[in-house]
């Protein structure tokens, strides 16, 4: 009985270090955040914004985004991915709300200067196909593939514009984005100090400027400017979203 | 002094009973002769076929694939011990011969209650990680194994009662010692019960023998000149041979002819998202814009699972694509490509052709091409001896 605390505090002491050695080690000290606006203002499916002097939804937005690298003062590179997706309109979505999306990669502390970034999938991996990947592979996704073009869909925005000018916007929107013709590049400079212990980085999309075209907001009233599907029927438009998607992107 | 020590005493007094209350020999059903300690557990791990033109197909880490757990689900899910009264199975809903629907509009249960919804085809369903259901409210097969059972309009029975059936029954605490290497006939449950119906769930693949996997494969004389039109308007490749498109491939554009997202498909004419007769996914969300959106079904097999939509509503294939052909009913959460079938006409407000009778009826012709044979008649996946 004289023992009988000292029993149990062993067999507590034994417990609560179980429990600990329970708690996961990560190794992931770098936190990538993609977010989504339209004209600054944070982006939500089904609400109007001004578009000129007619209003515009934003319903789906998603993208693939190739060799997200960053880049040290000396020019040389630390590379985070090959390829991620980002859905910032995902169907199970609590609300409408455009959702954060973020990523954490292992990187060594330092300061970095740039983030590269491609936009949509680079050749080498768009020459395959989904049945190439394993499932938690972002490019597995078989909905974001054209079987017919082999290629995978680089982006898709789609969305409805108020055409008649009534005050409701009711026309289709459809721009789904691929090919190699169309893959982009750019590297945004960015001051991105890297700890041992974190280190973060923003990067946001204003969809807006995904329109913007020779100075001015593409002319949705023009039916050729507001859908392209795939590359036969209107690879123009999409070449003219996926330039706009550099001009689109700042990060923080 | 001695308060603190009987105390101590007491808590450990506590301690041991509750120890021995969770070790010790499970008593009534769970008692003598529930041992089965003496079966062995050599569960035998289980790769699902599937054709190699398909992709690999996701299996969660907490219920891995063994030969053993697929027999027990295969035994479950013709077994009618899951409803109240032992009429219904899994399989009263969903027959190999309808590829896995039971070819009604609606599913009726034990009770002669229709329920509102058309049974949705299992085959490939192991790729759906989008949700489940018409309307995704089940994040899982095994999720979604649990609830048929206890839904009033469906086998109306209770876990409970199903479980301490099984407990007593003279076959399945072997099969679930050898699923699970469960020690008595107590460790059942109804989450294994669930894993192994999904595990027998996920092996519902493709034979890819169709005459379209055919096509695909290399074969260019599988498809004949009005199969392979359909194609290409199925798939928007036509404009090559000025063929429209038919748009279905933005829904149904994967190797199992589904994407598993939400859709409003232009069904219904609405006043407003509040007036949907069946909310859908909206019923789920609570979120009106998700009202009239149902998860999009596969179209393999697709010849074989009439009648149409989550509802049941159209017959035939033919009247699907009249459907379509109306380009939707303008409601603001409506897909936009289903306002975009056929040629555009041009003009400022752009309108779309819809297609012609021999365009419609060349779509359904290749959608007869994905009818798969083997899968249904796989003995695999039949109703065991």
């Amino acid at each position: 009985m004289k023992f009988l605390p000292t029993i149990l505090f062993a067999l507590l002491f034994v417990f609560i270090s179980s429990c600990d050695k329970d708690e996961p080690q990560t190794e992931k000290n770098f936190t990538l955040t993609f977010k989504s606006t339209y004209g600054g203002l944070a982006l939500e499916k089904y609400k109007n914004y001004p578009y000129d002097d007619r209003d515009i939804q934003v319903n789906k937005f998603n993208t693939f985004l190739s060799d997200l690298i960053l880049v040290r003062q000396d020019g040389s590179e630390q590379r985070l991915s090959d390829i991620e997706w980002v859905d910032f309109t995902p169907d199970l979505a609590p609300d409408n709300k455009a959702v954060d999306v973020k990523f954490q990669y292992t990187v060594p502390a330092g300061n970095y200067t740039a983030l590269k970034i491609g936009y949509g999938v680079r050749p080498d991996l768009n020459a395959k196909k989904p049945a190439d990947f394993a499932p938690e592979h972002p490019l597995y996704r078989e909905n974001e593939y054209w079987s017919g073009w082999q290629s995978y869909i680089f982006t898709k925005v789609q969305g409805l514009y108020d055409l008649d000018g009534a005050g409701d916007p009711e026309s289709t929107l459809t721009y789904h984005c691929g090919s190699d013709a169309v893959y982009r590049t750019s590297t945004m400079n960015a001051t991105i100090p890297v700890t041992d212990k974190s280190g973060a980085l923003t990067v946001e999309f204003d969809v807006k400027k995904l329109f913007y075209y020779n100075g001015g907001l593409l002319d949705l009233d023009d039916p050729l400017n507001r859908n392209t599907s795939h590359n036969a029927s209107n690879i123009d438009l999409g070449i003219k979203v996926m330039d706009n998607f550099a001009n689109a992107t700042t990060v923080k | 002094m001695l308060y603190r020590k009987s105390f101590l005493f007491a808590l450990l007094v506590l301690a041991v009973i509750t120890l021995a209350q969770r070790c010790k020999e499970p008593s009534g059903t769970c008692g003598m002769g529930c041992d089965l300690t003496d079966i062995p557990y050599n569960p035998t791990a289980y790769a699902i076929p599937k054709p190699a033109h398909f992709p690999q197909i996701p299996v969660p880490a907490n219920n891995p694939m063994t030969l053993e757990g697929v027999q027990l689900g295969r035994r479950l899910f013709y077994d009618p011990i899951l409803s109240a009264d032992s009429t219904m199975s899994c399989s009263s809903c969903h027959l190999p011969q309808g590829s896995f629907t039971d070819n009604k509009a609606v599913s009726t249960g034990i009770d002669g209650i229709q329920g509102r919804r058309s049974s949705m085809s299992l085959l490939n369903i192991a790729y759906a990680t989008n949700g489940l259901f018409w309307d995704g409210r089940s994040a899982s097969l095994e999720e979604q194994a649990l609830l048929p059972v206890e839904d009033p309009v469906e086998m109306h029975h209770t876990w409970p009662n199903v479980v301490e059936q099984l407990k007593s029954h003279p076959v399945y605490p072997e099969l679930f010692r050898k699923a699970f290497g469960i020690d008595n006939c107590c460790g059942i449950t109804k989450e294994l019960a669930a894993r192994a119906l999904a595990q027998f769930e996920r092996i519902l693949i493709s034979s890819g023998t169709s005459r379209y996997d055919q096509y695909i494969l290399g074969d260019p004389d599988a498809l004949d000149d009005k199969e392979l039109d359909g194609k290409l308007m199925f798939f928007d490749e036509g404009q090559v041979v000025n063929l429209p498109d038919a748009q279905c491939f933005h829904c149904h554009g994967s190797i199992t002819l589904t994407g598993n997202n939400y859709f409003n498909n232009g069904l219904d004419s609405v006043a407003s998202l509040d007036d949907f007769t069946d909310k859908g996914r909206g019923g789920i969300s609570g979120n009106r814009t998700d009202n009239g959106k149902f998860r999009t079904p596969t179209l393999r097999n697709i010849a074989l699972t009439a009648p149409y939509m989550h509802d049941g509503r159209f017959p035939t294939l033919e009247a699907v694509l009249e459907h379509y052909n109306g380009n939707g009913k303008g409601v603001s959460n409506e897909d936009p490509f289903v306002q975009q079938i056929g040629f555009p006409l041009g003009g400022n407000v752009l309108q779309y052709s819809g297609l012609t009778a021999y365009q419609r009826q060349a779509v359904i012709k290749f959608l007869h091409t994905l009818t798969d044979t083997t899968f249904i008649n796989n003995p695999d996946i039949q109703k065991p001896d």
